[in-house]
């Protein structure tokens, strides 16, 4: 038999198609794009480390929540009430330590408490009462956003030092919420590849029917999402009232939908079962980046809505088009 | 009877599916003001004969004359509607949400000339339709709030308001109660008064004798006959229905020590409230036990209640002797118990997933390790795409590119991997190919063999009676026989799942 000239090209394509181009990927390469361009077009004010220390410092919380955002959307949920627990964990733990006279490490300990609770309650309405998603996280956002003000007013200023040391230190000059945002996603990239437990999510999400005649806790499992993006975002709630010294009661809002924006620009679906940690990242440092070209361009803020708009409609409906074909 | 008589004259009906001739050269007519059954075993070729009348599929050959037209062939579910067939399927085909009138009028309300719905118009037809049809159902009332039976009267009259002059009824009783059956015959005799024809498909043999005129009897795709009701018993008509080839039977000869084969599983005065009322049977140690009833006997609801999956409001569990109190499928996996859902798509693969990820699903969910096992994954997978014959070219691609058969011995390998003592199987080989279905025979007997309790869920009886050791038959909720497997016969099977009063 005669092999066939274009055979050795052919295998080469097929080859090429083995690499995924999964939109992580693909994101990640369009930040790279966009940091080379502007570097050549913006020498002076882009490139630098300043800038791009203020990006990182801009994006960190953003980045904490949308790893819990990413954990429930691989389970096929999603929670809109973060930007309130954001809100109301940083004025509750701000009034503690101000007005209630509780010793600092405490005031955390009661503001994670009060997070782990709020996201035990929209899990457990969700997944033991059964009301979907959008409508419990609808509510209990405005609950949230609602307790913040009632407990806070407008915000609760000058908050101890050893509070806001915690949230202003510098380390290999990068601020503490960096270093938060690398650790939360170290943590929970490890957890969600290599774990067993958390592996589970990602069956959860693909068929929550076929997941529970495994014997998967699904249930349990989604308490336990809730839980932890509940307690992802007063943790970034904490820390952003630490680095300005001062609860601020419409911190959080609205954060749920620019985080959610990210977590699908890096890949995740609605529909579940799909999704990473690095690519929630990626998704999160792309709408920053968007944010600080738009600022050095010196391009109107308002256009900035305007091309994450484009591009998130674009990416899905691209992913759309793939999988048909 | 001249033709002209007839309202429904079909002719030599062929229809082929990739691999299956299902139905090879059928007649079948229809007089007005009869109704008509039609009976056979799952796989005889029923439904597909209703659905080329209804105009969901092509004849690949044949006639059909009706109501005086010739060579009618319905293009599509509508078309067959206005021509005046309606059909009640199975399922129910109403929006729960929406009221009894806008149900009957689906997508046909009565419009002004700016397509505002006219309420009046559509309220008046609804009431004088279902006056016409002797029920007391209000327009208005929202449909979720009907019983079921009440349910099934707005989907007849949703079937005949376009003016049927045919009606098909599929397993119409399967879900009703027997006061509602009752009141159900009685609009089936309004319908005939009218000079309506009725098709009557049914499993319940003791309801085809009491409302039907003729039966015509299909048996692998081929009618056997057309009979008078008055003709026929019901033991002539078992008979008529089986003795197809039977499949070889996979037990091991009479084994003497099969006596002392320990019950792993009991279960005592099972009910969950809703189709299961009470059953009672157990399981042993190297044996297949077959579920066999009718849909709707509560086989399904049996396999769920016990794998923690369903609601059990009676009822005791009793695995190796002691009594397990199982509320979830975690604790069932954990009691090693397993489940293989009758319906794969929509409860059993993960279908974006990979294959090993696939089989990997219930160790993962079962097991305490803090990692996940992915080599470990990875090669069991690789062993049992050998070991079970499983043809994927790429165990890391999704699941969702295999076959059915193929797809099904995945999940088959989900449980292998657990090693469960107690296995349930429902439907195993439900739209599989003949191949694959030999193949999940041969490995549902070796998992017995290897000391398992297997239990089988099956609508094929030939399946059950080449599978099984031993055949507990539920009818309505209850368990309504019992047979080993020396002693069993599709024709015991049948009467005892099918006719009330009969047991074994």
């Amino acid at each position: 038999m005669r092999i066939h000239p274009g055979g050795n090209r052919m295998k080469w394509i097929v080859s090429i198609k083995h690499i995924r181009m999964t939109r992580e990927l693909g994101l990640f390469c369009a930040i790279v794009l966009l940091t080379v361009l502007f570097s050549f077009l913006f020498p002076v004010s882009f490139p630098t480390f300043d800038n791009f220390s203020a990006i990182l410092r801009n994006l960190a919380l953003d980045a904490v929540m949308a790893a819990g955002m990413l954990i429930l959307m691989v389970s096929g949920l999603f929670d809109l009430s973060v930007g309130g627990m954001f809100s109301m964990v940083g004025v509750v733990t701000g009034w503690l330590m101000k007005n209630g006279g509780v010793p600092v490490p405490l005031a955390i300990l009661a503001g994670l408490a009060v997070a782990a609770l709020g996201g035990f309650i929209n899990g457990f309405v969700v997944a033991r009462v059964r009301v979907n998603a959008l409508i419990t996280t609808l509510g209990t956002m405005q609950i949230f956003r609602g307790i913040a003000v009632l407990v806070g007013g407008p915000g609760i200023t000058f908050l101890p030092e050893s509070f806001s040391g915690l949230g202003q230190a510098k380390w290999l000059g990068l601020q503490s919420s960096v270093w938060l945002m690398f650790a939360v996603i170290a943590l929970f990239h490890f957890l969600l590849r290599k774990t067993r437990f958390f592996r589970q999510y990602y069956y959860i999400g693909g068929n929550e029917k076929a997941a529970t005649l495994s014997g998967i806790p699904v249930a349990r499992m989604q308490i336990f999402a809730f839980m932890i993006s509940g307690v992802l975002a007063g943790l970034a709630g904490m820390a952003f009232s630490a680095r300005i010294a001062t609860s601020v009661s419409v911190a959080g809002d609205g954060a749920e939908l620019r985080i959610i924006t990210a977590v699908i620009l890096g890949g995740a679906s609605l529909k579940g079962g799909k999704g990473s940690i690095l690519g929630a990242l990626v998704g999160v440092v792309f709408i920053a980046m968007i944010n600080n070209l738009m600022i050095i361009a010196k391009i109107s803020s308002y256009w900035q809505s305007i091309v994450i708009g484009i591009v998130l409609v674009l990416a899905v409906s691209m992913d759309y088009f793939l999988e048909k074909k | 009877m001249t033709d002209t008589a007839l309202l429904l004259k079909m002719t030599g009906i062929h229809k082929r599916f990739p691999g299956v001739h299902a139905l090879g050269g059928v007649d079948f007519d229809v007089r007005p003001g009869e109704v008509h059954a039609l009976v056979g075993e799952n796989g005889a070729g029923k439904s597909t004969l209703m659905h080329i009348l209804a105009g969901v599929f092509r004849p690949d050959s044949g006639a059909i004359v009706f109501d005086g037209r010739e060579g009618v062939h319905f293009e599509n579910e509508r078309a067959a509607q206005t021509a005046g067939i309606g059909m009640v399927y199975q399922e129910r085909s109403l929006i729960a949400t929406l009221n009894v009138a806008e149900n009957i009028f689906a997508a046909r309300q009565p419009v002004d000339r700016w397509g505002v719905i006219r309420f009046k118009t559509l309220h008046a037809r609804t009431v004088e339709l279902l006056r016409a049809l002797d029920m007391d159902i209000s327009p208005m009332e929202s449909v979720d709030r009907l019983s079921p039976a009440r349910q099934q009267q707005v989907e007849i009259a949703k079937a005949l308001s376009l003016d049927a002059k045919l009606v098909i009824f599929d397993e119409p009783t399967t879900s009703l109660t027997e006061a509602e059956t009752e009141r159900f015959f009685g609009v089936i005799a309004t319908l005939k008064r009218r000079g309506m024809g009725i098709i009557y498909i049914s499993h319940r043999l003791d309801e085809v004798f009491k409302i039907s005129d003729r039966l015509t009897v299909l048996k692998d795709g081929e009618r056997v006959g057309t009979y008078p009701a008055g003709e026929l018993t019901a033991d002539k008509l078992i008979g008529l229905m089986v003795g197809r080839d039977f499949l070889k039977g996979l037990q091991r000869a009479a084994d003497e020590a099969k006596d002392r084969n320990r019950v792993l599983l009991e279960v005592r005065g099972l009910g969950d409230g809703r189709r299961v009322r009470d059953v009672s049977f157990s399981a042993r140690a190297g044996e297949v036990t077959a579920l066999a009833g009718l849909n709707g006997s509560g086989r399904t609801e049996t396999a769920l209640a016990v794998f923690g999956a369903g609601p059990r409001t009676s009822g005791e569990i009793r695995i190796d002797g002691k009594p397990a109190g199982i509320r979830s499928p975690q604790e069932a996996v954990r009691s090693g118990i397993g489940y293989l859902p009758e319906d794969r798509k929509e409860a059993g693969v993960f279908l974006d997933m990979s294959v090993t990820e696939n089989i990997a699903a219930a160790h993962l969910a079962s097991s305490r390790g803090f990692r996940e096992a992915k080599s470990f994954y990875r090669s069991e997978a690789d062993r049992f795409r050998k070991q079970l014959n499983i043809s994927a070219p790429d165990l890391g691609r999704p699941v969702q590119n295999l076959s059915g058969g193929n797809q099904q011995k995945v999940l088959l390998a989900r449980w292998l991997l657990v090693g469960p003592r107690i296995l349930f199987v429902d439907e195993p080989t439900r739209g599989i190919d003949v191949g694959a279905k030999r193949e999940v025979h041969l490995l549902l007997r070796r998992l017995a063999e290897s000391g398992a309790a297997v239990i089988l869920i099956s609508s094929e009886l030939p399946e059950i009676l080449a599978v099984a050791d031993r055949i507990v038959v539920l009818r309505e909720g209850r368990v309504s026989g019992e047979f080993a497997q020396s002693e069993a016969t599709e024709e015991g099977i049948i009467r005892c799942a099918s006719i009330p009063g009969e047991t074994a």
